[in-house]
């Protein structure tokens, strides 16, 4: 008898079967498949980027337009006034071969900055001069409610006085007297020259009005990524690339910009960003041999020698960044059990660090032991407040009225001993609101869910694709905090900017405090690296993770790199990476 | 003359018939034979073969297979052949109930539909056709991402859109009985639209029920798949083979296959099995309705 198998029924087996011989046929390409070596095959002038296509090229960010390739790409046309570098070596982490102004000369009981431009010239041969950062401050000051870097209270809104003194000098009288550290490095960051001669010919954005009007007319444009390369207003630039060629949504060439006066000229005379549709794609051409520079993808870490016998260089990029666990004290159910200190510490030393570090993340994270980030590179533990010990975590919880029942359901037995709000019976049992679509991710809550139901901690494993939408700030009366713990952190939770103080993370009503975490003592030393009278504020920042290292306003978790970053053995200057996500085109060259 | 065992006890004939011929298509017993050996490794197999499938191991990360592990391990330490097991579990237990769920609900539907015609049939199966208008996969995700995915969760998910199917279905087949005329007769006699339902409609439409419930449970255990396939199955350390294959195929350049080809070779095995049997199930209800 003939079996009548249909085709609809046999589709989705067949489609099955067609995955498992593609994966074979992958898992059995693994002895060749790369073309080149070295740059081989790649013309000696040009590198190509497995890189987003950015979709924002105006230098004042636009809430919604914040992606990290739009600030690289940005960057290569408009530079900041400063870049920093956070190798310790330069005052106020400030980078003086990028910077476009010398270092700020503070008086005034370090509330006035004088800052003096270098010698540089928009790429029409116009000297770039103080009229360039007037018209940005014009701009941002008429328009904050447009500007993505705008936060009430903070800048512009903190500056008493902004004075012009010459066409290479001008100032700012601030309205508190801040460390002058913080200041530079998470303030004026936010400044970036723009060609007022060409934006703006007939200074309309001298009056708040015309600025808008300036404002509204850029935004457009920048809204029109098809005419990126046609419009003239992105012709003048002042950094060391010109847009050179853009497809929206498609490839985008960079080309030298042969004019440019920075010390920092660009050695190679085309860049080449071109996107895909995902990790698995870009990987597959990164083993093709067919770009110059990409990423490996986190499951396929064990690939790292394999491309290296390629040709290809592998390179963790560090991220001057943070990873935690958000707790959420204002959950009306288990908030108060996250109040509980002893509580938090028995959860943190159920989290193995190091070894979730290694063997699930593939030696591609490092442990985080406090808010500030250890130095980029960094894989040790041994600095953390509270180690992976179960023992002791056991212990804690048994030595406050808890009765640990291991793989079962640990429940408080004495509600005196336990804390306030908490009541006899009342299990330790949390969600988790973590992301898809990381494997590593999912494999580590695996491995803490393991780890805590060893002690009798129950966590329910949610994942979504927004971790951050649905896990918002929240007061407890609100239908939206019923949230318990939410991760965001498979790329890192929190990147800072040079100078890593905590006062949109951690303070008391910060826009950041997911969890809304408070303690009168962390919002006293995130005051102090605000306003410490010390130059470099190294000596509040050390207090202000000291506390909060132990406080545990959140649980540290492995810190994952921005991404493995593989490159041709012959491209160099691509290390160091930038630990705040820059990429520097122009320091590349072929060997 | 004689009167034949046939004569004597026709209904059982007919099944014993049905199942001659049943047992006569090859594929169906080998589907048989395949589901009963995938179905005494998942649920027998934990009794002999010891594993811990709740805790974590990081220090036996993706062992080879080899003593100990005869499939290795996997991510985070779980022996596979254990982990095929309770996936197994997972994906059978969610295949049939999600399959039983949408043929009893498509049934009634559709049986009710058909038999009662006119408006009541256009406005039932208008919802019908609006719900298939929706991609299944797409509402499935939408919904898994609302709920937290837990195995009777996933077994409503995927009933409350798969039943759309065996409705169609069984309301071709009401149009059709609700003419004939034990239908009528018992109709005349005063018979209400429930029984005529209950006693002559959904069981005349019987055979084609059976055979489409195979492939929904088939259908079902794909489904369980491609939800896991997209993260959106149930969560660690519960585990199905739709998880495990889209870990293995995360792992394909790593080359550690044995995440990849058991998980996949069971799915593979198990729909094929329901396929054989479904289609064994068709020849025989044909011949008994040819034999009617």
């Amino acid at each position: 008898m003939r079996s009548r198998l249909t085709g609809r029924q046999l589709r989705p087996a067949v489609a099955l079967i067609g995955a498992i011989t593609l994966g074979a046929s992958l898992a059995a390409c693994s002895g060749g498949g790369a073309s080149s070596k070295d740059g081989e095959g790649t013309s000696k002038d040009t590198a190509t980027v497995a890189l987003r296509t950015p979709n924002w090229i105006l230098p004042i960010s636009a809430p919604g337009f914040t992606q990290g390739e739009n600030a690289i790409f940005t960057q290569a046309l408009y530079p900041s006034l400063y870049s920093y570098k956070l190798d310790g070596t330069e005052k106020y982490n400030i980078d003086p071969r990028r910077s476009l102004a010398e270092a700020p000369v503070v008086t005034d009981g370090g509330k006035t900055l004088a800052i003096t431009l270098k010698d540089n010239k928009w790429s029409d041969g116009t000297p770039l001069t103080t009229k360039d950062i007037q018209f940005w401050w014009n701009l941002v000051t008429a328009n904050k409610d447009k500007w993505a870097s705008y936060r009430e209270g903070g800048f512009p809104d903190n500056i008493a006085k902004f004075t012009v003194t010459d066409d290479k000098t001008f100032s700012m009288t601030t309205t508190k007297a801040y460390n002058t550290a913080w200041f530079v490095d998470n303030q004026l960051n936010r400044i970036t020259p723009v060609p007022q001669a060409a934006w703006d010919k007939d200074n309309e954005a001298a009056t708040p009005a015309g600025a808008k009007k300036v404002f509204a007319t850029l935004t457009a444009a920048a809204k029109d990524p098809k005419t990126y390369d046609s419009n003239p207003l992105w012709k003048v630039n002042s950094g060391p690339f010109k847009l050179a060629k853009y497809v929206p949504n498609g490839e985008v060439t960079l080309a030298k910009q042969e004019t440019y006066t920075g010390a920092d000229k660009a050695k190679l005379n085309t860049i080449v960003l071109r996107p895909f549709t995902g990790d698995d794609a870009e990987f597959n051409v990164l083993r093709a041999g067919q770009i110059d520079y990409g990423y490996i993808p986190a499951a396929d870490t064990s690939q790292k020698s394999y491309l290296q016998s390629k040709g290809y260089t592998v390179s963790p990029w560090y991220g001057w960044s943070i990873t935690y666990l958000q707790l959420n004290f204002n959950n009306p159910k288990t908030g108060p059990l996250f109040k509980q200190l002893y509580l938090r510490q028995a959860m943190q030393e159920l989290v193995d660090q190091p070894t979730i570090s290694k063997a699930i993340w593939n030696d591609t994270a490092a442990p985080t032991c406090g808010p500030v980030p250890e130095k980029p590179g960094t894989t040790d533990a041994t600095g953390c407040a509270y180690k992976f010990d179960p023992a002791a975590a056991q212990q804690l919880l048994e030595s406050h009225g808890w009765k640990v029942t291991p793989d079962g359901q640990t429940t408080c037995q004495t509600p005196a001993q336990c804390g306030p709000g908490i009541t006899a019976g009342q299990p330790l049992t949390f969600t988790v609101t973590s992301q898809t679509g990381f494997a590593a991710t999912t494999k580590m809550f695996a491995e803490i869910k393991s780890q805590m139901a060893k002690l009798g901690i129950t966590l329910n494993i949610k994942e979504v694709p927004d971790s951050v939408a649905v896990t918002p700030a929240c007061k407890p009366t609100e239908s939206s905090c019923s949230w318990d713990m939410s991760f965001f952190g498979s790329q890192g939770s929190w990147y800072y900017p040079a100078f890593a103080s905590g006062e949109r993370l951690f303070a008391t009503g910060a826009p950041v405090n997911l969890g809304s975490y408070s303690n009168p003592q962390a919002d006293q030393l995130i005051d102090a690296t605000q306003f410490a009278s010390d130059s470099d504020g190294s000596t509040a920042l050390t207090a202000y993770n000291d506390f909060l290292a132990k406080d545990l306003p959140v649980l540290w978790m492995p810190n994952p790199v921005y991404q493995n970053s593989a490159y041709r053995s012959g491209l160099q200057g691509v290390d160091p990476q930038d630990p705040m996500n820059f990429m520097y085109f122009q320091d590349w060259s072929w060997k | 003359m004689t009167v034949s065992s046939q004569e004597k006890d026709p209904v059982r004939s007919l099944w014993r018939q049905g199942l001659g011929v049943f047992a006569e298509n090859r594929l169906a017993l080998v589907g048989v034979g395949i589901f009963v050996l995938l179905a005494g490794l998942c649920f027998l197999g934990p009794l002999f073969y010891h594993t811990d499938q709740v805790h974590t191991d990081l220090t036996k990360v993706h062992l080879a297979p080899g003593a100990g592990h005869p499939l290795g391990t996997d991510g985070v330490g779980y022996d596979q052949l254990g982990r095929l097991m309770l996936g197994g579990q997972t994906s059978i237990i969610v295949g049939l109930a999600a399959g039983i769920l949408a043929t009893a609900v498509g049934t009634i539907w559709g049986a009710i539909a058909g038999f009662a015609g006119g408006w009541v049939d256009s406005a039932m199966m208008r919802v019908v056709d609006a719900m298939m208008s929706i991609p299944a996969l797409f509402l499935f995700m939408l919904l898994a991402a609302i709920v937290t995915p837990s195995v009777s969760m996933l077994i409503i998910i995927i009933g409350a859109f798969a039943w759309l199917g065996p409705a169609r279905l069984v309301r071709g087949e009401a149009l059709t009985l609700r003419s004939r005329e034990y239908v009528q007769a018992m109709r005349a006699m005063g018979g209400t639209g429930g029984r005529a339902v209950r006693r002559h409609i959904v069981p005349n439409a019987i055979g084609t029920v059976i055979v489409n419930a195979t492939f929904q449970v088939a259908d079902a255990i794909l489904y369980v798949a491609y939800l896991s396939f997209l993260g959106l199955g149930v969560p660690p350390p519960a585990a199905n083979w739709g998880g495990m294959l889209s870990d293995g195929l995360e792992a394909t350049y790593s080359g550690y296959w044995w995440l990849l080809y058991p998980p996949g070779i069971a799915i593979i095995l198990i729909v094929l099995a329901f396929n054989f049997i479904g289609d064994g199930l068709r020849d025989a209800f044909e011949v008994r309705l040819r034999r009617r």
